[in-house]
This record gives C-alpha cells, sequence and structure tokens, in this order.
C-alpha cells in the first residue's frame, strides 16, 4: 500500500510517460499528416485492457479508438503475447476508422507478469488502395481502400517480422515515408516503454497496479460532478450529410441526447443505414465523435480516460452510418464523424451557451495534392485538412480559421515550407471575406481562401468537402454561415466549383481555389452593437452593402467610422 | 569597476563587483514602471559609486516582455505579400485547448486596418516571380503614416531566402519618413515560416519606440553623472550588445533577466571545472531549468511568449536560451482537487500576501508553511530577520490539508513537499531527459530563494550527484550573472539542403561563411575584432519536419568532416528519439555564434578567519521527512571552509536556506559555494 502523495506521483509519471511518447513521434514522423496535421493518438492502458489509464490525442477525433484496439489485440492474441512484441492493426468497423489509421500495440511486462499497453495510433500517408494516398471519395467497399491489417505481429519478442514489413512495403506507394513514421512510432513506444519501466523500478508493479486504478476511478468521480452541472432532460437534433460521394441524395441524420445524473445517454437511432460511398463512420469513430463533445460540455480539461468516459453510453445500431458493417468503405469516415459531433453540439448549444458556439464549418476540406516533383524526381503529396469559421457565440463572435472540431493541435503548413517542398505556389492564404459569415447579434468566425497553383507538368487532386448544401447553422436568430466549396481553375477551361473529387489531373498552372465557410451567428442581427459593426467595417470584415442590408445600419453613422481610425 | 542592472517585475537588482578592492556590491530597490530609468537610478545611487570610475555596465530589463504582455506597445503598420495579410490572424489555426469549443486564439498585434498588401513576389527558390511596383509600395505608406502608426513592420513571403524587396521598401518608407520605425523581417531572422516570421517582426515593430527612448533614457541619465565606460544590453542568447542594437532589435532583449542566471552559472562552474550543468532557478511563483553542455548554454529559436498548456501564445524567432518554467515555487499554494488529490501550484502568495507563516493576511497552505512545519525552514525569522514567521499561522493553513486527509499535520506537510519536488524533478526532466540528455552526467547550480530548498531532492530523485550552491546572494544572481557576459550575437538561416548530394558540399561551406561574415560584421560594427565563432546545423533525416542540433566543427568542410557530421547527428538523434533511420540527412539552419569576450570577471576566495565549526552550529531542530528526526542548523558564514559537513543538516545565511539530506554530505569551497555530493 503506497500514500495518497506516492500515489499522486506514479499517476502523474504515467501521464508524463504518455505525453513523451506523443511529443517523440510529433518530432520525428516522416509524413506532415503526423507532424503538422497531429492526426494520433498514444495511450497507455492497464493490464486488463479495459481502459485508458492516460492518453494524449493530437486531435480530439481519436479521444476514443485507442480502447477499441486494445480490446481487438486482447480478443485474437489473448494468452499468446510475450516482452518484445509488437502488434499492428487498422480494421476500422472492430478497432478504428479508416486504413490509413494504423495502431501499434506494445504488451507492457514486468518479468513475467502483464501490467498493461502502450499503443500509439496513427495516420499513415498511404497504405495501397485505388488511389494516392489510399483515401478516397469514390471507394464502395473496403477493398480499394489499401491493406487491411487485422492484429499482425509486426515485431516478435523484439525482431522485426521481416515478411509482415515487406508486405507493407510492397503496398504502399510512400515507402520511405510510411515505414519512416512506423520506426518513429514504435521509437516514441519505446520512450514511454523506458519511463513505466523505471517507475516500476522505482515503486513496484503493485504501486503502479494501484495508481492506474486510481486514474480511472479519479476520472469516474470528476465525471459525475460534471454532470451534475449539466441541465437534465432529453435534447433532440437531425441534420442532413450533403451526400455520399456516390449518388447526390442527402442523407438523414439524428440524435436523441438524455441527460440524467449519473448518464449521459446519445442514441443515434433513426439515422440513415450504411452508404454506398466511403463516408461511412465505424463505431469507434462515433465514440470518439461523442466523446469529445462529451469533453467540451463537461470539462474541456479533464483527463480523457477510462473513468471518465463510463457515464457515457452511446446507442448506434449496426448497419447504419454511424456503426457500419463489412465491407462498408470508410476512407472518408470523418465527415459523417463529425456529424456525430456536431449533432449533440446542436442538441445541447442553446441549454449550455457557455460551452458552446453555433455550429462551424465542421467539413474539414480534406485535400491531397500529389505528383512528382519535376525539380527532384522524388513523388511529393500534400495531405491536408483546412481551417474554416467557428459559430458565434452568446457574448462573442466566433473565431476565424480555426481547425474543425475533429482536429485539434493541428497546424496548417507554412506556404514557405511547402513552396520548398512541393511544385506548387501559395498564391495566397486569407480570411474569407468574400463569402462572409452567418450574420447575428454576434457574428460567426470568417473560413478562409487558399488557391494553390500547379509548378510540374502532372498532379493528382483528391478533395472531400461537405456542409455546401446543409451550411453551419445559427442559434437563437442567428443565421446559417455560407458554404465550404473548392473552386479549380483548369487552362482552357471554365472555372469549376468542386466539392468531391478522386484523383483529377491537374497540369502546369492550373489552380486550385479551397473556400472553407463562415461559422453561424448567435442572436438576431438587428441587435448588433454599432461599434461592432463599425469596427467590421473598418477591418474590411463586412461590406457597407452587408451592414446596410442584414445589419440596418443608418448610412448617416458611417462619416463616424472614419473619426474612430 | 562594473555594473550589472537587472529591471524585474517588482525590483530592480544593481550588483557592482570593483576588481580593484574585489568588492561586491549589491542593492534591491522597487520598479517604477511608468519610468523604469527613475528606479535604476535610485539603486545606483544608494550604493555612493563613482560612476567616473565605472567601465562597464550592462543592463537587462522585463521592459520589452512586460510591453508585449501587458499590450502597451506603440501604433504599428505591417506590410505584406499580397494574399497574405491575414496571416497574422489566421496564425497556424490550431487550437490547442482542443476539448474548449469556445477556443479563442490569442488576437493578433496589428488590427486589420492596419495590414496593408503589396503586389511583389519572391519565389521559392529567392528569384523574382513580380517585382516591386514603387508607387504602390508609396501609397500603402503614406496611407499607414495617414493613420499615424510610428512604427512599420514588413513581411514578405520567402524574404528568408532573398530580401531584397524588404530592403527596397525600407529606402521607400524611409524616403517618405525618416523617423518613422522600420522593422524589416528578414533583418531579424533568416528562417522559414511566415507566420512566426512576420509576428517576430511585428512584435519588434510594436516595443522599439518605448525601447528606443528608455535605453536613450538611460544612457544620458548615467553620462550626465559623468559615467564613460560602455553601455552593454542582455540579450536573450546569453550574450550582450552595443545599446545601438538593442535599440533596433529590441526583440532580442526579451528574455535578458533569467538569461543572465544560466551565464552565471557558467561562470563559476568555469572557475571549479564544471561543464556540465542543468541550472535551477527556484523562484517564490516559478521554477526554471536550463541545460549547459560543455559551457554552452542551448539556443534556440523555438521561442514563444505566453504559451501554455491551453494558448499557443505569440512565437518569436529569435535566439534564446533553451529555459524551461513551470508554475511551482516557494510560495506555491497546496490545494485539493474535486476528486481528492493534492496539488501544489501553479497558483502562487507570491510576496504578496505571502506565505501563511508571514502573517501578512496569507490563509493558503504554501510550500514555504510546509518547509516550516516539516522543520526544514526556520520557524522563527528568515532572511536574517527580514522576515518575522508565526509557526502558528503555518499550522493553520496546513492543518485544512491535514483534516481533509485525517492526517498529522506533519504528514501533510511533507506530502506537499513531495508533490513540489515532483513538479520541480519534471521540469528537469523535461530540459534534459527529453532533449536527449542524461541528468546524471550533470552538475545541478541551484539558486533563487527556494532553489536549494528542492536541490537535495531532485538530485536524489534524478540521481545527479553533485550540486552547486553558488556563493552569490540568492535574489541578485541573475544581476550577477550579467557582470560575467560576453558580447555575443547568434545569427540562423533556413536553407534546406541534403548533405548526400554532390554539389552540396560547397553550399554548406558558403552558408557557413556567409552567417560568419555577418556576425563578424555586426560585431566589428559594435568595435570587437577579436571574436569565436562557434557552429552548429539543425538536421533530421529527409523527410522529418523536426530538426536536432548538432554542433559543427569550424574551417573548411570536406567529405571526412561530412561524414562527421553524419555521425554526430546519428548519435544525438538516437539519444533523443532511441532510433536512426537508413534515410539520406539533411541540414535545414545554419546557425552561427559570435562572441566576443569581455574582459573576465574574477572570482575572489573568501575570508577564511573567524570560522569554526562548532561556532557556526546554530542548535537542533527537529524535523519530519516520514519520520520524526532531529538535523544540526549551522549559520553558513562561519563555516570552515572545506570542513565536510555529513547530512542531514540545514544551513543557513542571511538570503536563503540550504538543507542537506540524510546521506548526503556537504562542503564550503573556498569561494563561499556550498558544494553537496552523495
Amino acid at each position: 500500500m503506497v500514500d495518497i502523495f506516492t500515489l499522486e506521483i506514479i499517476k502523474n509519471g504515467l501521464i508524463a510517460a504518455s505525453e513523451e511518447m506523443f511529443y517523440a513521434f510529433q518530432r520525428t514522423a516522416k509524413s506532415p499528416v503526423i507532424y503538422e496535421v497531429l492526426d494520433y493518438a498514444v495511450g497507455i492502458t492497464d493490464y486488463k485492457g479495459r481502459g485508458l489509464v492516460a492518453q494524449s490525442p493530437g486531435v480530439p477525433g481519436f479521444s476514443g479508438v485507442l480502447d477499441f484496439t486494445i480490446r481487438e489485440v486482447l480478443n485474437k492474441w489473448k494468452n499468446e503475447l510475450n516482452p518484445g512484441d509488437i502488434i499492428a492493426t487498422n480494421i476500422p468497423y472492430s478497432g478504428g476508422t479508416h486504413l490509413n489509421d494504423v495502431a501499434l500495440v506494445m504488451p507492457v511486462f514486468y518479468k513475467d507478469e502483464l501490467l498493461g499497453f502502450i499503443v500509439n495510433k496513427g495516420h499513415w500517408s498511404e497504405i495501397g488502395g485505388m488511389h494516392f494516398g489510399s483515401w478516397t471519395s469514390d471507394a464502395n467497399e473496403i477493398f480499394q481502400e489499401g491493406l487491411q491489417l487485422p492484429s499482425i505481429k509486426i515485431y516478435i519478442e523484439d525482431r522485426p517480422n521481416r515478411d509482415v514489413i515487406d508486405i507493407i512495403k510492397a503496398n504502399s506507394r510512400l515507402p520511405e515515408a510510411t515505414l519512416g513514421d512506423m520506426e518513429a512510432q514504435i521509437g516514441s513506444m519505446k520512450v514511454a516503454k523506458k519511463r513505466i519501466d523505471e517507475l516500476v523500478r522505482k515503486y513496484g508493479i503493485e504501486a503502479i497496479k494501484e495508481a492506474m486504478e486510481k486514474l480511472i476511478e479519479d476520472g469516474e468521480k470528476l465525471s459525475k460532478l460534471r454532470l451534475k452541472e449539466l441541465p437534465k432532460g432529453t435534447f433532440e437534433a437531425e441534420d442532413y450529410i450533403d451526400d455520399d460521394g456516390i449518388n447526390d441524395n442527402p442523407i438523414y441524420v439524428r440524435v436523441k441526447v438524455t441527460i440524467t445524473d449519473n448518464e449521459f445517454i446519445v442514441d443515434f437511432t433513426g439515422s440513415s443505414n450504411q452508404v454506398n460511398g466511403s463516408i461511412n463512420s465505424p463505431l469507434p469513430a462515433t465514440v470518439s465523435a461523442v466523446r469529445e463533445i462529451y469533453m467540451a460540455v463537461t470539462d474541456p480539461h479533464a483527463l480523457p480516460n477510462a473513468g471518465y468516459f463510463k457515464p457515457l453510453k452511446i446507442i448506434a445500431p449496426e448497419g447504419s452510418i454511424f456503426n457500419p458493417k463489412k465491407p462498408a468503405a470508410t476512407s472518408t469516415y470523418w465527415e459523417s464523424m463529425s456529424y456525430a459531433t456536431d449533432l449533440v453540439w446542436k442538441a445541447l448549444a442553446p441549454r449550455v451557451p457557455e460551452k458552446l458556439s453555433a455550429g462551424h464549418f465542421l467539413s474539414i476540406l480534406a485535400t491531397i495534392i500529389g505528383g512528382i516533383d519535376d525539380r527532384t524526381g522524388e513523388p511529393f503529396a500534400i495531405v491536408e485538412p483546412q481551417p474554416g469559421g467557428w459559430g458565434a457565440s452568446y457574448n462573442s463572435d466566433g473565431e476565424s480559421a480555426l481547425v474543425a472540431s475533429g482536429d485539434g493541435e493541428t497546424y496548417i503548413a507554412s506556404a514557405e515550407v511547402y513552396e520548398n517542398r512541393m511544385p506548387i505556389l501559395v498564391d495566397r492564404i486569407e480570411l474569407n471575406t468574400e463569402d462572409g459569415v452567418g450574420h447575428g447579434k454576434y457574428r460567426g468566425g470568417f473560413g478562409i481562401i487558399k488557391d494553390y497553383i500547379i509548378l510540374c507538368k502532372e498532379a493528382y487532386f483528391t478533395v472531400s468537402i461537405g456542409r455546401y448544401k446543409y451550411t453551419p447553422w445559427g442559434v437563437n436568430g442567428g443565421m446559417n454561415g455560407p458554404p465550404n466549396y473548392c473552386v479549380v481553375y483548369k487552362k482552357g477551361e471554365k472555372p469549376r466549383i468542386i466539392r468531391k473529387a478522386a484523383a483529377l489531373k491537374l497540369e502546369y498552372g492550373d489552380k486550385i481555389s479551397l473556400h472553407s465557410a463562415g461559422g453561424g451567428g448567435w442572436g438576431n442581427p438587428a441587435e448588433r452593437d454599432l461599434n461592432l459593426i463599425l469596427n467590421d467595417i473598418i477591418n474590411g470584415y463586412i461590406s457597407i452593402d452587408t451592414a446596410e442590408k442584414v445589419y440596418k445600419l443608418d448610412k448617416n453613422l458611417l462619416k463616424d467610422i472614419y473619426k474612430k481610425l | 569597476m562594473r555594473i550589472g542592472i537587472d529591471i524585474g517585475g517588482a525590483f530592480t537588482d544593481v550588483v557592482v563587483f570593483d576588481e580593484n578592492s574585489g568588492d561586491l556590491l549589491w542593492t534591491k530597490v522597487e520598479t517604477t514602471p511608468d519610468d523604469p530609468s527613475v528606479g535604476v537610478i535610485k539603486g545606483v545611487e544608494s550604493l555612493n559609486l563613482d560612476l567616473k570610475n565605472a567601465d562597464l555596465i550592462i543592463h537587462g530589463q522585463t521592459l520589452a516582455i512586460n510591453t508585449i504582455i501587458e499590450r502597451k506597445g506603440a501604433k504599428i503598420g505591417l506590410i505584406t505579400t499580397k494574399g497574405f495579410r491575414d496571416i497574422l490572424e489566421i496564425q497556424r489555426a490550431n487550437r490547442r485547448d482542443m476539448y474548449n469549443f469556445r477556443y479563442k486564439k490569442p488576437e493578433p498585434f496589428v488590427p486589420r486596418y492596419l495590414r496593408l498588401e503589396i503586389s511583389e513576389r519572391i519565389k521559392s527558390n529567392g528569384e523574382i516571380l513580380r517585382p516591386i511596383n514603387e508607387e504602390e509600395v508609396n501609397a500603402v505608406v503614406q496611407k499607414l503614416l495617414e493613420m499615424k502608426v510610428s512604427s512599420i513592420a514588413v513581411s514578405l513571403i520567402n524574404s528568408y531566402i532573398n530580401p531584397i524587396h524588404e530592403k527596397k521598401v525600407y529606402e521607400l518608407i524611409k524616403k517618405i519618413d525618416d523617423k518613422v520605425f522600420v522593422t524589416l523581417s528578414s533583418d531579424i531572422t533568416r528562417e522559414w515560416k511566415e507566420y512566426e516570421r512576420t509576428n517576430t517582426a511585428v512584435l519588434n515593430a510594436y516595443i522599439m519606440p518605448k525601447i528606443h527612448e528608455y535605453l536613450d533614457k538611460i544612457e544620458r541619465e548615467f553620462r550626465n553623472r559623468g559615467f564613460k565606460g560602455n553601455l552593454f544590453a542582455m540579450l536573450s542568447n546569453g550574450g550582450t550588445s552595443t545599446f545601438e542594437f538593442a535599440k533596433k532589435y529590441p526583440i532580442y532583449t526579451l528574455e535578458s533577466g533569467p538569461v543572465a542566471g544560466i551565464v552565471g552559472a557558467i561562470k563559476i562552474g568555469e572557475v571549479m571545472g564544471i561543464k556540465d550543468i542543468i541550472t535551477f532557478d527556484g523562484g517564490s511563483t516559478t521554477t526554471k531549468a536550463s541545460l549547459v553542455f560543455n559551457s554552452e548554454p542551448n539556443i534556440t529559436t523555438e521561442y514563444y511568449i505566453n504559451r501554455n498548456r491551453y494558448s499557443p501564445g505569440y512565437p518569436v524567432k529569435v535566439p534564446t536560451v533553451d529555459i524551461i518554467e513551470t508554475g511551482n515555487g516557494g510560495t506555491s499554494i497546496a490545494w485539493i482537487d474535486e476528486t481528492n488529490n493534492l496539488n501544489v501550484g501553479p497558483k502562487a502568495a507570491g510576496s504578496m500576501p505571502g506565505p501563511a507563516a508571514y502573517g501578512r493576511g496569507g490563509k493558503d497552505p504554501t510550500l514555504t508553511d510546509a518547509y516550516i512545519i516539516c522543520g526544514l525552514l526556520n520557524p522563527e525569522e528568515l532572511l536574517g530577520g527580514k522576515i518575522k514567521v508565526n509557526r502558528k499561522l503555518a499550522e493553520e493553513a496546513i492543518s485544512k490539508i491535514a483534516n481533509y486527509y485525517i492526517i498529522p499535520i506533519e504528514e501533510a506537510a511533507y506530502g506537499i513537499i513531495k508533490i513540489a519536488n515532483y513538479n520541480a524533478s519534471n521540469v528537469i526532466r523535461l530540459i534534459s531527459v527529453q532533449r536527449g540528455y542524461d541528468p546524471r552526467d550533470f552538475t545541478l547550480f541551484a539558486y533563487g530563494g527556494s532553489g536549494p530548498m528542492f536541490a537535495p531532492f531532485v538530485a536524489k530523485e534524478l540521481e545527479i550527484r553533485k550540486i552547486v550552491i553558488p556563493y552569490i546572494p540568492a535574489g541578485v544572481f541573475s544581476a550577477w550573472g550579467m557582470l560575467a557576459t560576453d558580447i555575443r550575437h547568434d545569427l540562423v538561416m533556413s536553407f534546406p539542403i541534403r548533405i548526400d548530394k554532390e554539389d552540396s558540399i560547397k553550399i554548406i561551406n558558403d552558408k557557413f561563411y556567409e552567417l560568419e561574415n555577418r556576425v563578424k560584421s555586426t560585431l566589428a560594427s559594435e568595435g570587437f575584432n577579436e571574436i569565436i565563432i562557434v557552429r552548429y546545423a539543425e538536421m533530421r533525416y529527409y523527410g522529418q519536419e523536426h530538426t536536432v542540433k548538432v554542433p559543427i566543427m569550424g574551417g573548411v568542410i570536406r567529405d571526412v568532416e561530412i561524414e562527421e557530421i553524419k555521425r554526430r547527428f546519428n548519435e544525438i538523434h538516437k539519444a533523443i528519439y532511441s532510433f536512426t533511420l537508413d534515410s539520406p540527412i539533411e541540414i535545414v539552419n545554419f546557425h552561427v555564434s559570435g562572441i566576443a569576450k569581455l574582459n573576465k570577471l574574477p572570482i575572489i576566495k573568501i575570508n577564511k578567519e573567524n570560522r569554526q565549526i562548532d561556532k557556526a552550529f546554530k542548535g537542533i531542530r527537529k524535523t519530519y521527512l516520514g519520520k520524526y528526526d532531529e538535523w544540526p542548523v549551522y549559520d553558513k558564514e562561519l563555516l570552515p571552509l572545506n570542513y565536510e559537513i555529513q547530512g542531514p543538516a540545514i544551513i543557513e545565511d542571511d538570503t536563503s536556506t540550504a538543507i542537506i539530506l540524510n546521506d548526503q554530505k556537504g562542503v564550503l569551497d573556498e569561494y563561499g559555494n556550498l558544494i553537496i555530493t552523495w
């Protein structure tokens, strides 16, 4: 039995181990999707794999997938795990998201006793499939989306399993980056292992187990306290997803949220069945999406561990868009997954206004531009989400140009770095005042416009854009935001608005112009404070025309504007 | 005679060393924020110095960083390349506080209407895509001047590789108005990444008028008092520069206070023959740690203002000593969270109201109160009687914790100490283990009020075998460190290049010589010609984004040196990240330091007489660290030199308290440094 203060120190040590692993992977990965986008999550679980004791997600959209992963590994390998093993898995339905996201799992032993697991799940840039980058908006079954790794040992007792690694290598269009990322992933897990070994040596295995237990208990306790502060009752919301990427029909989704003193139940029953296209959100992804909004409405600074999520119950019928069955395609899963977050958000925003804003641009406008760089003869790939506008709140305007709810400490790349490394010119990155925002007593934040000009003979462009038909929602009389879209300018052709493209061929000088949406407004625009309107005009956020039409600004007041300068 | 001046947020420290007499004088006066020169002059005058005899003044200040934090700088304008004026507002678009769905990013320092664009464009290889249109630039400048900006930042895309357009804009601005302050991004840094470089230029422009005025004024004040020597400004890279340089690039001075302490530690280390140091600056509200390898501080340009767990802060791409700070100091408050766990910090009682035991109205239990309860700090008075201690009040405060857990008060106090020690160890872990260094290979230099209290525990936790507690009074160590600095400039330039390509050797040599020539000419313009050059490269495996810093040999680089550079890179990468790759290797940033040594600061041996162990012995104090014990207390001023004190023991003097744990031993060396080993 260790004293409560030492326990506290061990707990912090476990959290620090997870954070060090997170940091090490970011610093050494080879793909921008890891080191800039932080499309990965790491964690430590107890020996039963029952729940995470510590995790460090780079994006909130990964808050829920790690425990599914461990369960999948335990189901398959049971007692056949040994020190020095590392298992790779990426099966969406049981443990994940899409095939690009490969989880590595390392059992941690002390002598012969299993203490827990270290897990690191990251987006690999290339894992085969029908198009460059693996994920695509035109797949209709999983076999088109890349290589499947159903809990495969890639290290057996500290020795690399060469055969499997060769299969991975042979199936990737970017083997250098893919294997480099894998090495970095493993390296980071070793960093965590070293730290845990130190803790075991210093405090003994029983103390570590006790600390793990305590972390989970504390999580549950705090979660229940926070739950008490929320409004009780049943709250509903519905919406449409633009389309599934294969045909143009809108897809109906809905949620019923029931909050009691001890439970937070999220029921997606009544949402559309799984669809033909690749936007299906596997159950682990749906669970992640809900955990994310649960953190937001309860306590954004709580530790996201298994205990904290205990009061959360999620119902998503099998075969639905939020819990698809094999062989559903899932490679652009985030298009639906973000709706799982957004529906709960929409249902609760008017009830928890100090924690939630109006609707945001939601769709990450995920973009791949790839090809061969004529300067070096080597392949290049840009894989990135775009930032956009967030919704207004009951007492302030929305934030401009932030990554979407599923992304977190995700960086947009620097134009100078891109121009140096890729054959492109970044012609502008500016706030999207052209399409504007959802107006209101408080207005939404602005999206962005980003123009890329291709500077190589041939490049391929894949994009997936949602919230074009059904735009970011306003609250309490606030207006909806504008749509997300992209315009492609090809030589000799008229500019085209595009929402979904799969490996569209581009040539030297062609331009892609990405427009992300502004956020929804909050409250009636007629009630907007005059100073805020004038300030928006001075700074060019809104035009005088908009001020007159939407905000009913009296023209005589305009002369005041220039006095303010 | 040389004078070190450190303006902090609360106090201004003045330290004077007279080479002729060997005397060290120091004083602390309150900072006068409205006009900091008032406090400085008051401090200097209180020491009754004859400024005519002083040959050197070295000046550090927090004025620059406070102007930014308090947003009290100038009205400034920004000129950018067309299509990029919003980069200051878009930033990197990250949501660092990721579950907070009402997240706000840091507000830019230039509002949108003062961010204007010009249609020039440089390509990523430095060629001109669109030339400058002079009329357009003139119109933009006129517009900014009409809006009454007093300072203008210019940051154009790809200026890091070719600054020609920025230089042209400078000329044009100066032609229209030669009084307005101008900052070119490429003058401050030649590193890529437009948001970071733009923000750096903007912040420089923002503080430039104020710092310029202040430095002019303080120089005048000294000259009026007969000072004829040289004035130098302390920089964030641990070196100093002329006032002229600091007036143009005040952004280089942001961390000038804390950094000076590290320079002081290096200086003392040199005398003792210790080159690998972890500095541990235990303050009242925070703890700061830094790592010194081979007598060189670790200089980085990954520096941010106001960055924390939930905010990205503002990037500042200037060479800054790598310091990690955490909210864990002597007056940190202990509190119980909603899940019944004990925490220490980051909230602190500070100097007002201070720890409960000081009787100034503080009610919260602090680390200092815990030290008092456990007998580690004097239960009657501290700082040679300047602070009266009331143990009863400490007991009342700590009893809140003890009652909550239903444990004896000493056990609660010891719990607070343990958690604070863990927090402190963690800072050292971050600055060492996470950077690829093994703390066991280093000596811990502990200073600041609480540094010597933490150090013996931290050393045990991290298996650091040696602690040095410098002889300089804890409160003025940073100001003293300024006396020991040299003139130093660091230049960093992005020029990504794979070192396995045929033509790369020539480019690598060219880049280093280019930077060296620039550093030398900067130093020559300040009047220094004897210069030490140190080279580094920030390197990575081809395809990676982040880099590790590798020391590079001087002179001509040939194939054999390239092999050695590769070896060093692989070794460092392995140490930090546990693996190497069989990939090509790339240099991303070239880094050159130019150092001109000032006259060495002599360190004087202390008086050996009148020191006896029985005279130093002050009595026995009851302590509790998991079990009750009795520890001897000694007066440091009377301890004999080179006399080995077997722990446990408490060593007190008028400025701080140090402790020696059970199996540790302490020795006072001939300079007055307390050395603890085990």
